[in-house]
């Protein structure tokens, strides 16, 4: 299922906010079409680690190499990356003073450079493709938390990413619209779009997750396929992160 | 009421020149005030000192001061100034319409500051790291994501300091610009009818205020659309 | 040009001649201020449109138009009626100084009820409420309830107003009183060294403003003392 050649390298990678080291030397690679679950308590790096791999934070140490691309201080490393990257956050993060086809045409228009009905058809597929097309031209504000998410996941799919990060992207919903923002993060899965998910949804991770990847306290604690991480935990920390998060 | 009839016209000029004060004080304020929060925003220490220096000072001082200050202070040095090419200058009067527009400038420029300075704190970071995310440059996302939001949040303090600048014009009058206040003296040392001539500049200025006003209400109607029907 | 140092010491002493007058003028015209405000705040929040309607009127007027007007309409414009110069206020509006405290006091009157009315509408609603609950009174829960906490919210943006009031107090030189700047004014029509004379009163009031400041900042920080710090 997962290709040979690795699109993400993280080696012995590091990062210190101030006297906090919110990552120990995390390494790690994911392959091409690979679809990657990380997991663990809050405060144990996962988000720091996302964030990372477009350099939304600076890492301090170690390297981190995407699509080819190393990151550091180039700028044009940086730009490349975040045009191959696309990135959902917890708090959607959409432009409230945009309608939802301005969102999605923002970036194709001022990065890809495409004219206006280029990026508008672009728009409308993905908002086809995240079930929402007929909310086209109301602003973010209008629009419920699941629905602004799966806007937030059409906005990054407009720039034709070979990667996705999501950070999170069900924990600010109410538990209604979990399951409408899963279901299109498990079709993009399907198609074989490489995948780095911080998430605490079980249930998604065992069903579409070639490898999870449990993290405490800025380190990466086990490395498994959902079957061997869910039914044979090799760690006391992760058995007991499981038992809390399965009791619910 | 026949009194007033006959200083109609010096009312209506003097109002032009309130208008025209009131648009070069604006565009002063609006350029001093981008700059002054760009540096109080800056990481060099010096420049962010700077700026929260002039920020004290035009807040801190009587408008008045300043604008005497700047006509008076201006006059003696340029008079220092010209005498050193041609000793044979006496005075060299500097015009009070300028020395007016940019001392108020310079005030509201302050006040503008903080404000411009608050509206781009008050942008939520993760929407210039989603920007970045989606490989927007610095400048990119500085003029499609931050600029836009930044307008609306400072948009109801930027009313304010558009009716103080309106306001502020009356103090011209003291420095010798013949706006309204200015004809309201004349006017009354011709008719002896102070009241009546004063109140009119007050309903000068309530007229145009209101507008003011109400314009911004527009204004801040139209840059809130998006958060119709917001929960 | 250069700028002498010495002669800012030196007229330091004499500027502040000025000082007693404008604090006076501050102290006078806040107290009636405030006593306004109140008045003002009480009436509109009361309901009924013939006491909340001329509230709004005056509110609308003495916030619309510049100060240096009102200051001018008070001291220069009612004496065009006779009635006035034959009734038993004559000597109060005769006098300089008690026109300016009216003046000031109107115009300061005016935007702290505004302030004063922005903190009894942030007062949650589920208190006063609360109060009902109780079984207290409309007059009990106003004093008890909402006047706490909306003096607190109101502190903030009293401590502002007083600055402007404080600044507003120059423009007393306007009507022939030797405050801080009409000292200054004198002096430079003497000495002719407007830089350093005006930079001089300029210094005075921005040293009483920063005094003015920290004493609210303290007094804003004891008004809170039941309020949770955030981290």
């Amino acid at each position: 299922m997962s290709g040979t050649q690795p699109v993400i390298v993280l080696d012995r990678v590091c990062k210190n906010f101030g006297a906090f080291r919110a990552l120990t030397n995390v390494s790690l690679s994911v392959s091409k079409g690979e679809k990657l679950v990380v997991c663990g308590p809050s405060g144990s790096g996962k988000s720091t680690m996302i964030r990372c791999i477009n350099r939304l934070e600076e890492h301090d140490g170690g390297r981190i190499i995407v699509n080819g691309h190393e990151l550091t201080k180039d700028s044009r490393n940086i730009d490349a990356v975040r045009r191959e990257v696309g990135m959902v956050f917890q708090n959607f993060n959409l432009f409230p003073h945009l309608t939802v086809i301005k969102n999605l045409m923002l970036a194709p228009r001022l990065v890809r450079h495409k004219n206006k009905d280029e990026a508008r058809a672009v728009a409308m597929k993905y908002l086809e493709r995240v079930r929402i097309p007929n909310q086209a031209d109301k602003y973010p504000s209008q629009l419920s938390g699941g629905q602004q998410q799966r806007v937030a996941i059409a906005r990054a799919l407009c720039m034709n990413p070979e990667i996705m990060l999501f950070d999170e992207p069900t924990s600010a919903l109410d538990p209604e619209m979990i399951a409408e923002v899963l279901d299109v993060m498990t079709d993009l899965a399907r198609e074989g779009m490489t995948m780095v998910c911080v998430t605490h949804e079980m249930g998604f991770a065992r069903s579409v997750a070639d490898k999870i990847v449990f993290m405490d306290a800025g380190e990466i604690v086990e490395a498994a396929t959902p079957e061997a991480f869910f039914t044979k935990p090799q760690t006391e920390r992760a058995r007991q992160f499981l038992s809390q998060i399965l009791a619910h | 009421m026949a009194d007033l009839a006959a200083w109609g016209d010096d009312f209506l000029l003097g109002t032009l020149v309130v208008l025209k004060v009131f648009v070069v004080a604006l565009i002063m304020a609006v350029i001093f005030g981008l700059i002054g929060a760009a540096a109080r925003l800056s990481r060099n220490r010096i420049v962010s000192g700077l700026a929260k220096v002039y920020v004290v000072t035009f807040r801190g001082a009587p408008e008045i001061i300043i604008l005497l200050i700047f006509y008076f202070g201006i006059a003696v040095s340029l008079t220092a100034l010209v005498q050193y090419f041609d000793p044979a200058t006496k005075f060299v009067d500097i015009p009070p319409f300028w020395a007016g527009s940019t001392a108020i400038g310079l005030i509201v420029g302050a006040y503008m500051t903080e404000t411009f300075r608050g509206a781009f704190l008050g942008i939520d970071h993760g929407q210039v790291e989603s920007a970045y995310a989606l490989g927007l440059s610095k400048f990119q996302t500085f003029f499609h994501v931050r600029v836009p939001q930044m307008w609306r949040l400072a948009l109801p303090n930027f009313g304010n300091h558009m009716l103080s600048i309106m306001k502020d014009t009356a103090l011209i009058s003291v420095i010798g610009l013949e706006e309204i206040t200015f004809v309201a003296q004349m006017a009354t040392s011709v008719t002896r009818q102070p009241f009546t001539m004063y109140m009119t500049v007050a309903l000068i200025y309530l007229a145009i205020t209101t507008l003011i006003t109400f314009g911004v209400a527009a204004l801040e109607k139209y840059a809130n659309r998006h958060l119709r029907g917001a929960r | 040009m250069t700028l002498d140092p010495q002669l800012i010491l030196d007229s330091l002493p004499l500027i502040a001649q000025g000082l007693g007058i404008t604090l006076k003028l501050l102290f006078y015209s806040s107290l009636f201020g405030i006593a306004l405000a109140v008045i003002t705040l009480l009436m509109r929040i009361s309901g009924r449109w013939y006491l909340s309607w001329p509230a709004q009127a005056y509110i609308y007027f003495f916030r619309g138009t510049p100060i240096l007007v009102q200051i001018f309409i008070i001291y220069y414009g009612l004496p065009q009626f006779g009635f006035i110069r034959n009734s038993i206020l004559w000597p109060i509006l005769r006098e300089p100084f008690t026109c300016c405290v009216i003046a000031l006091g109107l115009n300061s009157g005016a935007y702290v009820s505004e302030i004063l009315r922005g903190g009894v509408l942030g007062v949650d609603k589920g208190l006063t409420e609360a109060g009902k609950a109780l079984g207290l009174s409309s007059p009990q829960r106003f004093i008890y309830i909402t006047a706490p906490i909306a003096i607190r919210l109101s502190l903030p943006a009293y401590s502002n107003e007083f600055i402007s009031t404080l600044k507003a107090t120059a423009l007393a030189s306007t009507v022939t009183l030797m405050d801080v700047t009409g000292v200054a004014r004198t002096l430079v029509s003497q000495t002719y060294a407007p830089y350093e004379i005006f930079i001089a009163a300029a210094i005075l009031y921005l040293a009483f403003a920063w005094i003015s400041y920290v004493a609210l900042a303290w007094l804003e920080a004891r008004a809170s003392r039941y309020v949770k710090k955030g981290n």
